[in-house]
């Protein structure tokens, strides 16, 4: 994490270099400017002769035999090598990027040299001269060596996370579901054994809410537990599988995976109007089942995987893609530009680093990672990257965030048309007026007004109409998301700081990751192209493991790695090693497909075990780390709500586009702390928005995740503000209201069928005989509470049913499934 | 009930009980958890000898001017209109012109003869109880980045607010209320953030009462009360739940989870009937509502958050943040500085007042830590073509009283101007170091580990002030 941000303390304030610091500062984020080209080409042994006397007379005192202050010498081959405590004191060839250049400029004030007073301005160009054509010495040729990680690469390459995946693993029992091979084998060596099955009933439930985020209906139950045939489970799976629904509720996992929002949320809160294209590109990629290598690689580098031949649908897809990288948490008042534009790559980083290899890369921008083997380093050498990436429009307070152009050939020919419209009335008017003049017999201009009445009429009606026009012109569609940007490479920033940058990095990822060192960012690309690709190829495990991990996180309720976001030294270690690396493996062989893996794990006796309890493996494993039994799990956030719209028969299952009340960059809320966002609409929650800084207090309640970081493991809290939400919500009373008027439509005369019909709605089961007796005995007493309160006979049995629904509603079990 | 199961100091049953963390209000299983306390604790959560048990924290959004309130600068009066004979800050919000003076006339008070501006003459009357921080300073000069540096100690990161930590480390006094609570907070610049408990378990989160575009008598908490049924009907309703779940709880055999909810819903029936008594004012005398300005037009709103957070820290709530702001950005007079702070000044300066003298009359500020401030403070230099003054985060004032602080004193000082800190400079990290030291807290030693890392408010910085203590 991104532990530390810089500070540039006030302590620091150097105000009369102010112009200066904001010159280097920027110049660390612009293409380099070349100095002016040297006058004529010495040979090289000239330019060091020019250069020698200055050094001598300028620097070697402080940086020579006798001082050597800052760790820097300058008077020999390996000094000018190694550099001083700022890093490299010059880049061969490259002029500007070499900080002995900086110092002699005097462009950063915290580095002006010689102390004294600035060279003359010839001097400076001879000392440049000298480094851009190569910076050539006598002695032998300076060589920049790669700083040295702080770390034993090869000891910390040894990690157990850092390890290739081995391809292809298989059960060696042949006998069992190569899940339960494992699991069972981890049992028995503790002690447990592991329930029984679940029974049909529980099953379909357990299955239905997981896959889909739904309750199933009375009719789905009634033809799973008809079905006897042995395949019964299986087809079910498939089934759930195919239903759109899948792709909603998996699509919310990988949303809290993304940190997906539809404000900025921060200091100005202003809309992601178009955020849901990235939203529902995620829906829709899981319901296509796209291999998640390909998905992934989309997100890092979709723009730069289309070409002219791409197909439409794909282009758009592969832009909208890349919105992942600008969906973050933007401070965007800074008025510290580089501050900034170093914050949100650091965001980028950040969030690649967690959702995609677990690891805490963000940790490394003002020091070496502490625990895992990421220098600063690293992480400035992949900064670059995002630095050549274009994510900002426009830094200007308040700064913007680029958009991609998603327009389909349909999209722009409506425009065209309906410029063709607008272009037509205007001649339309133009010919009325020329015509009319023209019948006035005048060859100059005629004052409308002295026109027939007809003819003004006519006008006013062709000027409305094309004031109409132009006032419904069709916006072309965008998407936020990235380009390349100006290429330039990231500098290492001592504690993060910015005002005082160090040496300058090669595009690339951290050394421990790139274990054949073949990783090459082009000079002309930002680069992440061949880091999306890096990303899922074999050469690196951590994104199998990782999303394997995360799966099965979303199916028992607890990783395998239970840090489902760190698989750093400070992450849990496995509870199953050989179970996650047959799953990463097995990810990897069936071509990335999640559906697949879904299949798989679901078909387990692991996961199809009974949730049980004994005191004997509760008080040997009472987190059900060892899987005795499966965990059962309070709804998550939007399954609460969905379930209570879709128990009661008012759930939309139509898809979504924006439910934001206001446009695209446009302020949620600005100064009056007045949210008109409105959340009454029917749809699942996925759809529905997500305002960073003020949550959907429905979301928020039941610790769905805050859309600012990534977060693969959200907590399941019991709080009693669950409980009022419940009681007191109009959510849950307009729903309850609304079924119990359907109940009383359906069985006008049946009071036990009404019972019978809520339980299933709401349980997905027939109530048992005390609890039809716990309802009926309840009945009248409520019935006579209402009265005396004042309900009029005629709604009486209305509220009455309302208020039994929203009992059954608020109860545990159908919060939980088990 | 607001148990504070998963704070730093116990860790054995964590994971048992993070599934079932109590909150607004947990519901951390009374007894059980009470029992892992006594035999778990064992000693006290704190690293010191607490000062204070409770914090009320007064936030003027927007930004009040230190050079016209409590931070008195003759320099300023003389050089009027005169150039900043310094350079400005690298960064600034935008560009200001020429010095301007004061538009108001300073008088020393009390037997501390700290100068106190005519804008505050009810607050001047008590100095002697307050410690003025002149040194104050912060990092960030836009409203957001600063209002969530002052309440996370982060204006780039989302962070636990400083009322969440407070409540992690010490928990609540009184199980059927929250440990935080915050009275009308703004949703802008920061919003939920600025309570919000982020990685800490959820029960640490601030329990917002309205919003800041809603008068004080609309301050409640969200879904408090029932649109459709009578308490009794809610009984017989709860009754029934109750019946239901235990025939549930029956067949599922223990669990701890089920239970847990089983008592979230009849501690949040009895909140419904606390939490309106408490905020109903009507039961103060009217010495005391008339003491708070409750009575007067202009004073109602601020005063009507101060007795609440009065009522609240009696009833123990660990950490109460009230705040003035008005559906603009309440302090933030880029211009008409003489007429936007004189009624903002108005607005709350009685109220302030009466919340000191009625926590002293009641014993109460003993152990109760006053801190008062804004965002930032505003240049001694001017904007715009009327009077005004720009952001300025380089140095202002907040202060603190009660709790174990030194009355009648200011600490650490600005330049003559009053631009920047120069004497004892106070960073937002050392103010929060230093108010949890206050609570016995030490801020190197509250953390979370939480992604890999240990968490700190103060982050890795934060130096305590012990100059500030009694």
């Amino acid at each position: 994490m991104p532990a530390c941000q810089p500070r540039t303390t006030l302590h620091e304030r150097l105000p009369k270099r102010t112009l200066a610091a904001v010159l280097i500062a920027l110049a660390i984020f612009s293409r380099s400017i070349s100095g002016q080209e040297p006058a004529a080409q010495k040979s090289t042994s000239d330019a060091f002769a020019a250069a020698k006397p200055l050094l001598e007379k300028h620097c070697h005192s402080c940086h020579g035999p006798e001082k050597q202050e800052g760790n820097l010498r300058l008077d020999t081959v390996q000094g000018l090598s190694i550099g001083g405590k700022s890093g490299a004191v010059l880049v061969p060839g490259k002029a500007d990027e070499s900080l002995l250049v900086t110092a002699v400029r005097r462009t950063d004030p915290s580095l002006e040299m010689p102390p004294e007073e600035k060279l003359p301005d010839t001097d400076v160009q001879v000392l440049i001269d000298w480094i851009q054509q190569g910076a050539k010495h006598p002695d032998g040729q300076i060589v920049l060596s790669p700083p040295k990680p702080p770390f034993d690469l090869e000891e910390a390459r040894k990690f157990w996370a850092f390890q290739p995946l081995p391809l292809p693993l298989t059960s060696p029992d042949n006998s069992s579901h190569a899940i339960d091979h494992w699991v069972n084998s981890t049992l028995a060596a503790k002690g447990l054994n592991q329930n029984s099955p679940a029974d049909k009933l529980t099953l379909i439930r357990r299955a239905t809410f997981d896959l889909t985020g739904l309750p199933p209906s009375r009719e789905e139950i009634q033809q799973f537990l008809n079905d006897e045939s042995p395949d019964a489970y299986s087809r079910l799976i498939d089934r759930l599988l195919a239903t759109p629904q899948y792709g909603e509720r998996w699509a919310r996992h990988w949303l809290d995976v993304v940190r997906y929002a539809d404000s900025n949320g921060l200091d100005e809160n202003i809309a992601h109007g178009n955020a849901w294209r990235y939203r529902n590109y995620v829906i829709e990629s899981l319901n296509r089942d796209k291999p998640f290598d390909l998905f992934l690689r989309e997100q890092i580098a979709g723009d730069l995987m289309i070409d002219d031949s791409t197909d439409e649908a794909t282009r758009i897809e592969r832009l909208t893609a890349t919105g992942f990288l600008s969906l973050g948490p933007k401070v965007l008042a800074e008025g510290d530009e580089t501050k900034m534009q170093l914050d949100i790559i650091d965001e980028q980083i950040d969030t690649i680093g967690k959702s995609m290899l677990g690891l805490t890369i963000g940790c490394a921008r003002c020091h070496d990672h502490k625990f895992d083997p990421i220098a600063q380093a690293d992480y400035y050498a992949l900064s670059g990257i995002f630095q050549s990436t274009k994510t900002m429009e426009s830094l200007k307070r308040i700064a913007k965030w680029n958009e991609n152009s998603v327009a389909t050939a349909a999209d722009k020919q409506a425009l065209e048309q309906h410029q063709a419209k607008i272009n037509a009335k205007k001649s339309d008017i133009d010919t009325l007026i020329k015509t009319a003049t023209a019948s006035a017999g005048e060859s100059k201009n005629v004052p409308e007004d002295q026109f027939p009445e007809d003819v003004r009429k006519q006008l006013t009606t062709l000027r409305d109409e094309l004031k109409t026009l132009e006032q419904s012109v069709p916006e072309l569609p965008t998407a936020m998301g990235v380009t390349d940007g100006e290429m330039s490479n990231g500098r290492i920033l001592p504690r993060g700081n910015h005002l005082a940058p160090g040496r300058l990095m090669n595009r690339t990822i951290p050394v421990v990751l790139d274990r054949d060192g073949s990783f090459k960012a082009e000079d002309t690309h930002s680069g992440r192209l061949e880091f999306a690709q890096w990303m899922t190829s074999e050469k690196n495990p951590l994104t199998a493991r990782v999303i394997a991990n995360r799966v099965w996180r979303w199916h028992f309720s607890r990783g395998l790695v239970a840090t489902a976001d760190n698989f750093g030294k400070l992450g849990e270690a496995p509870s199953h090693r050989e179970l996650l690396e047959w799953l990463s493996a097995e990810l990897v062989r069936s071509g990335w497909s999640l559906k697949s893996l879904h299949r798989t794990i679901m078909l387990s006796e692991t996961y199809q075990a009974s949730s049980d309890t004994n005191a004997a493996a509760e008080a040997l494993d009472p987190d059900n780390r060892w899987l005795w039994r499966w965990t059962p799990r309070r709804l998550e956030a939007e399954s609460v709500r969905d379930s209570v719209l879709a128990a009661t028969g008012v759930l939309d299952r139509s898809m979504g586009t924006s439910m934001l009340h206001v446009k695209n960059r446009e302020f949620l809320f600005d100064h009056t702390s007045k949210d008109l966002t409105k959340y009454d609409s029917n749809r699942r929650s996925i759809y529905l928005p997500v305002i960073r800084n003020n949550l959907y207090d429905a979301m928020s309640l039941f610790d769905c995740t805050d859309g600012t970081v990534p977060n693969g493991d959200r907590a399941s809290s019991t709080v009693a503000s669950q409980a009022l939400f419940f009681m007191n919500s109009g959510l849950v009373i307009q729903a309850a209201d609304e079924c119990a008027s359907r109940l009383l439509q359906q069985f006008p005369d049946n009071e036990q069928q009404r019972v019978e019909q809520l339980f299933w709605q709401t349980l997905g089961r027939a109530p048992s005989v005390n609890e039809s007796q716990a309802i009926s005995s309840a009945i009248p007493k409520v019935t006579e509470r209402l009265r005396s309160d004042g309900v009029a006979e005629n709604d009486l049995a209305r509220a009455v049913w309302t208020n039994i629904v929203q009992t059954l509603l608020m109860s545990n079990e159908f919060l939980y499934v088990k | 009930m607001f148990e504070n199961s998963t704070s730093p100091f116990r860790s054995h049953r964590r994971s048992l009980l993070k599934s079932v963390a109590a909150g607004f209000g947990g519901v951390a299983l009374n007894a059980l958890c009470q029992q892992a306390a006594a035999s778990e604790i064992g000693g006290s959560p704190f690293h010191f000898t607490p000062r204070a048990k409770r914090v009320i924290f007064m936030f003027m959004k927007g930004g009040p001017s230190q050079v016209d309130t409590f931070d008195y600068k003759p320099q300023l009066q003389k050089d009027d209109g005169k150039p900043l004979p310094f350079a400005k800050p690298r960064v600034q919000f935008a560009p200001t012109g020429n010095l301007l003076g004061s538009p108001w006339r300073f008088r020393q008070y009390g037997q501390s003869g700290i100068p106190v501006s005519e804008l505050f003459p009810n607050v001047a009357q008590l100095v002697d109880d307050i410690c003025f921080l002149n040194s104050v300073h912060g990092t960030n000069s836009a409203h957001g980045g600063a209002a969530l540096k002052l309440h996370t100690g982060s204006d780039n990161f989302v962070r636990p607010s400083m009322g969440a930590w407070v409540s992690y480390g010490l928990g609540t006094e009184n199980h059927n209320l929250p440990s935080f609570v915050t009275i009308c907070p703004t949703l802008a610049h920061g919003g939920v953030n600025n309570w919000g408990s982020a990685f800490l378990p959820a029960q640490h989160q601030g329990i917002p009462l309205g919003v800041a575009s809603q008068p004080a008598t609309a301050a409640a908490v969200k879904y408090i009360a029932n649109p459709k049924w009578s308490t009794a009907a809610q009984r017989t309703q709860l009754d029934l739940l109750r019946e239901l779940n235990q025939q549930h709880l029956l067949q599922t055999a223990d669990d701890v989870a089920m239970e847990a909810r089983i008592h979230s819903y009849e501690l949040a029936f009895r909140m419904q009937s606390e939490m309106p008594r408490l905020q109903d004012l009507t039961q103060e005398t009217k010495e005391t509502q008339d003491m708070y300005g409750l009575n007067e037009k202009m004073t109602e709103n601020f005063a009507r958050q101060c007795l609440m957070a009065r009522r609240f820290a009696e009833a123990g709530v660990r950490f109460i943040q009230v705040t003035h702001s008005d559906s603009f950005v309440q302090w933030d007079q880029h211009g008409d500085l003489r007429k936007g702070h004189t009624k903002n000044a108005a607005e709350v300066d009685k109220p302030i007042a009466g919340l000191l003298r009625d926590l002293k009359q009641r014993g109460l500020l003993e152990d109760t830590l006053v801190l008062w401030g804004g965002e930032f403070g505003r240049t001694p230099t001017a904007q715009g073509t009327t009077d005004g003054r720009d952001h300025n985060p380089e140095g202002f004032t907040m202060w603190m009283a009660g709790g174990g602080v030194k009355g009648g004193t200011r600490y650490g000082a600005t330049d003559e101007y009053g631009y920047y800190a120069t004497e004892k400079p106070m960073h937002m990290h050392d103010v929060h170091a230093t108010l949890l030291h206050l609570m016995g807290l030490d801020h190197k030693r509250l953390t979370y580990r939480y992604a890999g890392r240990d968490f700190r408010l103060t982050d890795v910085a934060g130096d305590v002030h012990h100059g500030v203590f009694s």
